[in-house]
């Protein structure tokens, strides 16, 4: 039996394995155990006298038979006929050396269950300034994130990826948000930051704003533990898209009936903020030879169309009121002999300008209601970012005019944030389904906001925190802008990829178990990643769970504007 | 002058004679303890027992090196550093390693003085007689002592101890059986000695007096496992001459009824059955107690410069 181990000890380094600085194993005291993501520390003499402490994480634990030398000696064990112990041991990652020696710890030396203070210089949280609560541990110690690597000073962006359903990526970029916003870690700043959130699927984050009244106390103790309240966000505009063939367009929802405005853009705002090649943002755009007419036709739009007062416009003296009627008038440009070469341009082929003719009015069913003329008050449905947090639904849309909403959005945001030309206050973008608006291949309007966004955002102050299922399907340069990685449960064929190379072996096999709740969070100073659990979500995902709304009601009219 | 070491360069193993108990030749046997001879035959198998506590006890030794001492007198005298240790398992449901001891000692004629290594230290031990066989003998005698040590320790309130290797000196120990695995010579002749050909898994011998410098109850008994030839898996257990004759009956029951579930099997053990699982691995412990051999070897020859 090893010595008893001097107090808090919960066993030694043993010598059977190699002891490396980066790795080593430790057998486990009598009645002592260990188990994944416990933090450890202990401490080694050097020769000259000074001592270094070593902190580490537990990455892997086993047990074994000691004294068995064939499997089915288990049977003879059991039966109490081979004598045999039973021998625990635990794999530690170091994580800190302090002061920087990397010296290997010797076998023998005993290992201690670091807490408090210890704890934090394990996970360096000692040193983070800003310390942005990310989640829990498994006995509910909160984890961190350095709000450094999130807001520009020294990193941006944030990637999570993980498979559908269980990987719990919306809601945890959501609880990010949440506790940006709500931990005081922005300071004085928190009032003016603001975050544009996109709802894609579902109606799970309508409802943002109101308590989740089905909050279990259990869940609330672990907001408190984060130094979080839990409750809602406090600010939040939503808008949806309008229902189709809805002449009075109506938010296109069904779980919630106020307080969400529908948005649109009128054919005013599209000509004259050229948002045709939004229309064109598919992959199958890609390549194409009409890219020239494109150009030329957002350039004839904003010349020659006059924007009248209800949102539609005039051009060389007609009407147009909705976008059908655009495509139709821009196609007749194209097509006629007289004005052909001014709208697509010289020497553009028949069958250019009949691909680009035939694309326009496929896109028209799925957008004519996002793009008409025609409307009273057309202001009232311009995405604004007043409040806090800004959620864009598109869940009713197809892929097409959701590519044409994220992209017109996008562009908005980045040129506005462009012109502020201040970091500050912080813009935070919420996206999921990154591999649509981003692929790994080919090349997009969409795409290459977002590869701007993740190079210059850090400098503009806007802060992508971006969701997909598999990163391997996404823009390299997007994930390898992102400071704050984040996995859920992973596929096993997807963790092995090497856009997962952040994770350790362990990790990796780690990342396919994983349940709703529990994620896997790497960030730059942290040489291994955390493994952090965070509560339910303390705001409502459904009608069901939704506290009623406190406070006026007076933004919940979906009439309003139409009067 | 200091007592100068000077280590060996061969294996210690080289040439010296094995030390497993060589049996005695001379014997006087009395055969008819339980039953007449002329009516020897097996005594059939027990249900199985399992006694709360059950107790092995084993031993082992090794010589670490073969040296020759120089204090300045002569002639330069033959000493041998071994390292050996004996301990217990321990049967209670599970079975476990109970009490380990482990002794280095320094063998050799007269009055060697201990030896300090950065292995260990080795105790001194002088012995009578110069000459390996002394030495060898001498280290054999003190694993006997230590067995004994450790039995005396741990055997109280075992229902029977099993020590390894014949009872000689241990026969003082309660409820404690000497259990023989091997047997150059065979002592009994005529009917008991084709009432242990005949004998089946599980079955033993009538009990009989066995007398060589001292005296003890013998019986043979089968252990199950593959017959390949008449004395397959026999081993003979012996108890103190001390016990009444119910007394020691009982016990050859109890380990009938009781050893057969400790045989091992041909594919773990290359001593199987007889070397019972229990031993075996008690004596895997005891080797690593000892020590790594090329360690110890490495010490010594630190520490004789
Ligand atoms: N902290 C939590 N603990 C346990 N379960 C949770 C937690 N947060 C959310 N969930 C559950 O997990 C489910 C899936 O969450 P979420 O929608 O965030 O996943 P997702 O990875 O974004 O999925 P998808 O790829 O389909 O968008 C939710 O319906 C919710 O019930
Ligand atoms: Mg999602």
């Amino acid at each position: 039996m090893p010595e008893a181990l001097d107090t808090l000890g919960v066993g030694r380094v043993l010598g059977t394995d190699d002891a490396t600085p980066l790795s080593f194993w430790v057998a486990l005291g009598p009645d002592q155990y260990l188990q994944l993501d416990d933090v450890v520390a202990l401490e080694r003499l050097l020769p000259d006298g000074d001592t270094v402490r070593i902190y580490g994480l537990v990455t892997e634990v086993r047990a074994r038979h000691e004294g068995a030398r064939f499997d089915s000696d288990v049977f003879l064990i059991e039966d109490g006929i081979l004598p045999a112990e039973v021998s625990q041991a635990a794999q530690i990652l170091a994580t800190r050396f302090e002061p920087e020696v990397f010296v290997p710890p010797l076998p023998g030396q005993p290992v201690y269950k670091a807490e408090g203070d210890e704890r934090d210089m394990a996970l360096y949280f000692d040193g983070m300034e800003k310390r942005l609560p990310a989640g829990l541990t498994r006995d509910d110690e909160p984890l961190y994130a350095n709000l450094e690597f999130l807001d520009g000073s020294r990193g941006a962006h944030v990637n999570i990826s993980g498979i559908s359903g269980v990987a719990t990526k919306t809601t945890y970029a959501t609880f990010l948000l949440y506790s940006l916003f709500r931990s005081g870690v922005l300071g004085g700043e928190a009032i003016n930051t603001k975050a544009l959130i996109y709802n894609v699927k579902g109606e799970d984050l309508l409802f943002l704003d109101r308590d989740n009244r089905e909050l279990e106390d259990e869940d609330r103790d672990r907001y408190q533990r984060l130094g979080l309240p839990p409750g809602a966000f406090d600010s939040v505009d939503f808008y949806a898209s309008p229902r189709r063939d809805d002449p009075i367009a109506a938010p296109d929802v069904s779980t919630r009936q106020k307080g969400v405005t529908s948005y649109f853009w009128t054919l005013s705002e599209f000509c004259a903020e050229g948002l045709l090649p939004f229309v064109f943002a598919d992959a199958e755009d890609d390549r194409q030879q009409y890219t020239i007419i494109i150009h030329n036709v957002v350039a004839k739009l904003r010349d020659a169309a006059e924007g009248l007062p209800d949102g539609g416009i005039a051009i060389d003296g007609e009407t147009i009121t909705d976008f059908e009627s655009l495509a139709r008038m821009i196609a007749d440009r194209l097509q006629d002999d007289l004005t052909s070469a001014d709208w697509a341009g010289r020497a553009i082929g028949q069958g250019t300008v009949n691909a680009f003719v035939r694309r326009l009015f496929g896109a028209v069913p799925h957008l004519k209601h996002l793009i008409r003329g025609n409307v009273p008050n057309p202001d009232r449905h311009r995405i604004q970012r007043q409040a806090q947090v800004t959620v864009v639904d598109t869940h009713n849309l197809n892929d097409r005019a959701k590519r044409f909403v994220v992209g017109v959005t996008l562009r908005r945001a980045f040129d506005e944030k462009e012109r502020a030309g201040q970091q500050r206050p912080l813009l935070f973008v919420v996206l999921d389904e990154l591999n649509k608006y981003a692929p790994r291949e080919g090349s997009s309007p969409i795409k290459e906001i977002l590869v701007d966004m993740s190079e210059r955002g850090r400098s503009l102050g806007i802060i992508l925190i971006g969701a997909q299922q598999t990163a391997s399907e996404v823009e390299r340069r997007i994930v390898a802008n992102s400071s704050l990685r984040v996995v859920g449960r992973l596929d096993a064929a997807e963790a092995g990829r090497d856009e997962y190379g952040f994770l350790p072996a362990v990790h990796r096999q780690r990342s396919t178990i994983l349940k709703p709740g529990t994620m896997i969070l790497s960030q730059p100073e942290l040489p291994i990643p955390l493994v952090t659990q965070f509560p339910f979500p303390a705001w409502a995902t459904r009608a069901s769970e939704a506290a009623p709304a406190k406070g006026n009601d007076d933004g919940d009219d979906p009439f309003r504007g139409l009067s | 002058m200091a007592q100068r070491v000077a280590i060996e360069s061969w294996d210690p193993d080289y040439g010296v004679p094995s030390t497993e108990h060589t049996e005695e030749t001379d014997v006087e046997i009395d055969v008819g303890v339980e039953v007449p001879e002329d009516r020897w035959g097996p005594i059939p198998a027990r249900t199985e027992q399992r006694p709360e506590a059950l107790l092995f006890i084993d031993g082992v030794r090794r010589i670490d090196a073969n040296a020759w001492l120089d204090d300045g007198r002569i002639p330069v005298r033959q000493g041998m550093f071994a390292s050996f240790a004996a301990g217990a398992v321990r049967v209670v449901e599970q079975a476990h390693v109970d009490r380990v001891e482990v002794r280095r000692t320094l063998f050799a004629p007269g009055n060697p003085e201990a030896f300090v290594t950065r292995g260990g230290t080795y105790e001194p031990f002088g012995v009578a007689t110069p000459g390996a066989d002394a030495l060898s003998s001498a280290l054999q005698e003190r694993l006997g002592d230590l067995e004994v040590e450790v039995a005396s320790r741990v055997a109280d309130n075992a229902d029977l101890v099993v020590v390894d290797g014949p009872l000689y000196r241990r026969a003082h120990l309660p409820r404690t059986i000497g259990y023989v695995k091997t047997h150059r010579v065979q002592h009994l002749k005529g009917r008991p000695a084709e009432t242990i050909a005949v004998l089946a898994a599980g079955e033993r011998t009538p009990v009989f007096r066995f007398r060589t410098s001292w005296t003890r109850h013998a019986w043979y008994l089968r252990l199950p496992g593959p017959k390949a030839h008449a004395w397959s898996g026999v081993v003979r257990m012996e108890a103190t001459a001390d016990l009444a004759l119910d007394e020691t009956l009982a016990m050859a029951n109890l380990t009938a009824g009781v050893l057969p579930r400790y045989a091992s099997e041909p594919h773990k053990d290359p001593r199987a059955p007889q070397n019972l699982y229990p031993i075996a691995g008690l004596e895997r412990e005891l080797r690593r107690r000892l020590g790594d051999a090329v360690y110890v070897d490495r010490a010594l020859r630190a520490a004789a410069g």
